[in-house]
């Protein structure tokens, strides 16, 4: 049979080809305008004080990174599926005070340094699988909108990690911040495994079949079960992944603190999800790129690293973040403005 | 229409109750491969318990349903899908983040060759390559399959939503008013894909209230009265009155 | 931060304490109709209940008060240091009418209006630790003089880091700082009484901008690692325990960049003497949380029964551990939590 004559792409209300390239040029600049200040605010720091160019103050800015990475990129799975996990700062503390009390106990019964650090990131991995799968439960069988499920467990990490920890560090370990120090050049080794653990959890949400599952939900998740996706069993998968990713930060924070402290991660939520929004990843889900994120969280972390740095008094760190906040929620805004526009 | 020819969608028989309410009764027709045929009927006639027993959402409490010559009894979805017959229901339509390729190939990904495949690593370029051949042969061209279908106007979106069911049905596509809410001009778009469609061998059940789309687009009309098939005629024997009578009773 | 869920957390604590205090209430009517002794009950409100100052707190207050059959309700959010924690708490005790409170106010002014109402509803307040900044309404306030141990530290500091020798007005020592709050009394005095010390003796030593912890150690670390990249640091005050143990942290993972930098600072933790003892930390000064506890619930049961005298303003000195001394005074002034 014939083809006939391009019935769709010419019509008037259709945008024009050059039009949309432009929009397409836009999308993608406002992650470049954004790295673009990233990097003049890093050159301003460096002129107040030349040090911060340097390796020591790189080092710290990529451990801080890697503190706060993972809960994002959490945060960044659930957010573009269509959700949103408010629990992921309260797993920090939970997972990491029942991980203290795993590896205090493996030490006592003489099981050695890296066994219990190992069974250690087990049990903080398993506390956080426990809280996704708490989240899944309540989302997909009891049916509770994300908010309020996740509400719930955020109360409930805080809470069970001030009963368990009754309000002090768990298993105080020095040791485990000498080797959490440890690496080569800028990087530690914890930070390297962070870092690993990040790039393929962008390569898994943009490359595979799973993060493309994860875009399809959170844009349409009518279309997706009327293609034949499971979208129930999805949507779980991806609190139990973030729960997991939300334990595995905290035993980097056990690192950073030298112990599970009941007080870790208060709040962190709200950081993951200001690193999502000014990486431009849509609240409403189906959108966004991994590389928003990082660029997310690296700001974020320049920013209040950077003003401790140039002696600043860090009163003022909370405002110049909501600065950034404004700048990439007016840039998304210009966005899909110009877009309907069209 | 021979008449000789096996029908690719037989109903024999077909009632369907909710509770106390009957919402089909008796419900019988043969559908052949390469034909359009309109399903109409006023509100509450019948219309979507009897596309819900085709595609499987549920099941017909008696009767019988052959696709292909073969008696079929669906367990869901999944199994109508399987047999051949793609549904697009009103709601469900396409995922608007996702390129159009992306779309056309939900729940069906192209993974790479080799063992990345194996871990689900997406073919994209494969398949946003199809994606376009294949809408072109329900005469869709898009020159950038790259782009996202919130960038398309409403009747791209729903002939490539159509092109998409084209593409993946064996047998069977079943519309859902997919002329709602469109103007004119995306109206005679979407119905020139449904006519590709039928010309590549297909079976259109294209359901609608916009009665002169009906009469344009379709070979054979069936209206629906209260959960009974009223009449079954070629397309040529209604006009938009008589149409409208034998929807309404009132004249028949 | 997290001001809604712990609200919720909160407010099971709340209720149950308001529960509870009716209950007692109740009971405290009885006896006095029976024209037995008095029961009295006390309100007690501190800023994050699961610091282990606080704990040591309520075991002195809870001593005291059993010995001259007080029922406490302790209470005080776990783990938030935040004046928008503790208002709701002072609110809802308010209404189980106690025959006095015991405030540790976690802002130098949001408390006032509520401390108002209980003044007119004729029930006494006291402030113990930190002080409102309006004292004309507070019987009585029991605290560590902070400025004392404030100025204290500065010495400690500047001896441990031999100021004398290395610290000139051409390469000036430099201080980083680590507080909890800024808007606390008491981080406030110790803050001042350092400054204060350090431009009176140590103009060679030029003190950085405070960090801000909100009681998170790990916060402290990361804003001390700052201090530390952009700096020649050679000392550290911390102004409280969750600070210290941020800065033991900082120096332990800083390498050789940390090695030579001398540490002195608040709150004799169990750990906090643990890492002195390793040579981590050159001065732990330490309160008396314990002793303010029994000192406030005595000015209480002073101002209830007229029995013993009511000082206005009663201040405990600060004691300087040092690993010198520590042998002899540590298992003294640790906080002891259980």
């Amino acid at each position: 049979m014939s083809t006939v004559e391009t019935p769709v792409a010419p019509s008037d209300d259709a945008p024009p080809l050059s039009q949309l390239r432009r929009l397409a040029a836009f999308a993608t600049s406002q992650q470049a305008i954004l790295f673009l200040v990233l990097v003049a605010v890093m050159c301003f720091f460096d002129f107040q004080n030349a040090r911060f160019f340097g390796t020591s103050e790189f080092g710290n800015l990529i451990v801080d990174f890697s503190t706060a990475i993972l809960i994002a990129v959490a945060e960044m799975y659930v957010i573009t599926s269509g959700g949103i996990d408010l629990s992921v700062g309260s797993t920090i503390a939970f997972s990491g005070v029942i991980g203290a009390y795993a590896m205090q106990f493996l030490e006592n019964h003489h099981f050695g340094e890296f066994g219990s650090l190992l069974v250690g990131t087990i049990a903080c991995a398993g506390v956080g699988a426990l809280v996704g799968l708490i989240n899944a439960l309540l989302i997909t069988k009891a049916r509770l909108v994300p908010f309020v499920a996740t509400l719930v467990t955020l109360s409930m990490g805080e809470g069970l990690a001030l009963v368990f920890s009754k309000g002090g560090t768990v298993g105080y370990d020095p040791g485990a911040a000498v080797w959490s120090a440890t690496g080569f050049w800028v990087f530690t080794w914890l930070s390297v495994i962070v870092l690993v653990i990040t790039a393929i959890s962008g390569i898994v949400l943009h490359f595979t079949r799973y993060g493309r599952y994860n875009f399809a939900i959170g844009s349409n998740p009518f279309a997706a079960r009327a293609a034949g996706i499971n979208v129930n069993l999805h949507v779980a998968s991806v609190y139990v992944l973030s729960g997991v990713l939300a334990g595995l930060n905290g035993m980097i924070w056990y690192f950073q603190s030298s112990g599970g402290a009941p007080q870790n991660g208060i709040g962190l939520e709200l950081e993951a999800i200001a690193a999502v929004v000014i990486g431009g990843v849509s609240l409403t889900g189906g959108v966004g790129r991994f590389s928003g994120i990082i660029l997310g969280v690296a700001i974020l972390t320049v920013v209040h690293d950077g003003l401790t740095f140039i002696n600043v008094a860090t009163t003022w760190n909370e405002v110049v973040v909501a600065a950034f906040i404004a700048l990439a929620a007016v840039l998304q805004s210009l966005g899909s403005g110009a877009r309907k526009r069209t | 229409m021979s008449t000789e020819r096996e029908p690719i969608l037989e109903l024999r028989n077909i009632n369907k109750s909710y509770g106390s309410v009957k919402a089909l009764t008796d419900v019988s027709f043969k559908a052949y491969a390469g034909e359009v045929i309109g399903l109409v009927g006023d509100n509450g006639a019948g219309k979507s318990s009897l596309i819900k027993t085709i595609s499987g959402v549920h099941n017909a409490d008696s009767g019988e349903l052959f696709v292909d010559g073969i008696q079929r009894h669906w367990k869901s979805p999944h199994d109508s899908m399987a047999a051949g017959i793609e549904t697009l229901y009103q709601d469900s339509g396409l995922a608007p983040d996702l390129t159009i390729g992306s779309n056309i190939f939900l729940g069906r990904e192209l993974t790479r060759n080799g063992p990345l495949g194996k871990f689900g690593f997406l073919d994209q370029k494969s398949m946003e390559r199809q994606a376009l051949e294949e809408l072109e042969k329900v005469g869709i061209t898009v020159p950038l399959s790259k782009r996202t279908v919130s960038q398309l106007s409403g009747g791209q979106r729903q002939a490539v939503a159509i092109g998409r069911a084209a593409m993946w049905a064996k047998h069977v596509i079943i519309l859902d008013e997919p002329t709602n809410h469109l103007g004119a001009r995306q109206s005679l778009e979407v119905l020139k894909v449904i006519r590709a469609a039928r010309d590549q061998g297909l079976c259109v059940l294209f359901i609608s209230h916009t009665l002169p789309h009906v009469l344009e687009v379709t070979d054979r009309i069936i209206v629906m009265r209260l959960g009974k098939v009223v009449k079954d005629s070629l397309t040529s024997e209604y006009t938009v009155e008589s149409l409208l009578g034998t929807i309404t009773g009132l004249n028949t | 931060m997290n001001s809604r869920s712990m609200r919720l957390v909160q407010g099971a604590a709340v209720a149950s304490t308001l529960a509870a205090s009716v209950f007692t209430f109740v009971g405290g009517s009885a006896s006095v109709a029976s024209a037995a002794s008095k029961k009295y009950t006390v309100a007690y409100v501190v800023g994050a209940a699961s610091d282990p100052f606080f704990l040591s707190m309520k075991k002195g207050a809870e001593a005291e008060a059993s010995k001259f059959g007080i029922t406490l309700e302790f209470q005080g959010n776990p783990s938030v240091y935040s004046s928008a924690t503790q208002i709701p708490i002072v609110r809802t005790l308010l209404a189980t009418k106690p025959n006095a409170l015991v405030l540790a106010p976690t802002d130098t002014k949001a408390l006032q209006p509520l401390v108002a109402q209980y003044i007119s509803k004729k029930i006494p307040v006291f402030n113990v630790d930190s002080g409102d900044a309006n004292q004309g309404n507070i019987t009585s306030w029991v605290t560590g003089n902070n400025s004392q141990g404030g100025q204290a530290a500065a010495d400690a500091l500047a001896a441990a880091i031999g100021y004398a020798k290395n610290c000139t007005s051409a390469s000036k020592c430099v201080v980083a700082i680590g507080v909890s709050s800024i808007t606390t009394s008491t981080d406030a005095a110790r803050l001042k009484g350092f400054a204060a010390e350090v431009k009176a003796k140590y103009p060679n030593i030029k003190a950085l901008q405070p960090i801000v912890s909100n009681s998170q150690p790990a916060v402290a670390t990361s804003g001390f690692k700052q201090d530390l990249a952009a700096n020649k640091v050679s000392g550290i005050f911390a102004i409280d325990g969750t600070d210290l143990e941020g800065a033991a942290q900082a120096i332990l993972t800083a390498g050789s960049a940390g090695k030579n930098i001398k540490v002195v600072g608040y709150d004799a933790y169990s750990t906090t003497i643990k890492s002195m003892k390793a040579g981590k930390i050159s001065a732990i000064i330490s309160q008396q949380p314990a002793l303010e506890g029994k000192d406030a619930i005595d000015a209480v049961y002073a101002k209830l029964t007229g029995k013993g005298k009511i000082t206005k303003l009663l201040t405990l000195a600060n004691i300087v551990l040092t690993p010198a001394n520590c042998a002899k005074l540590c298992s003294t002034y640790v906080y002891k939590t259980a």
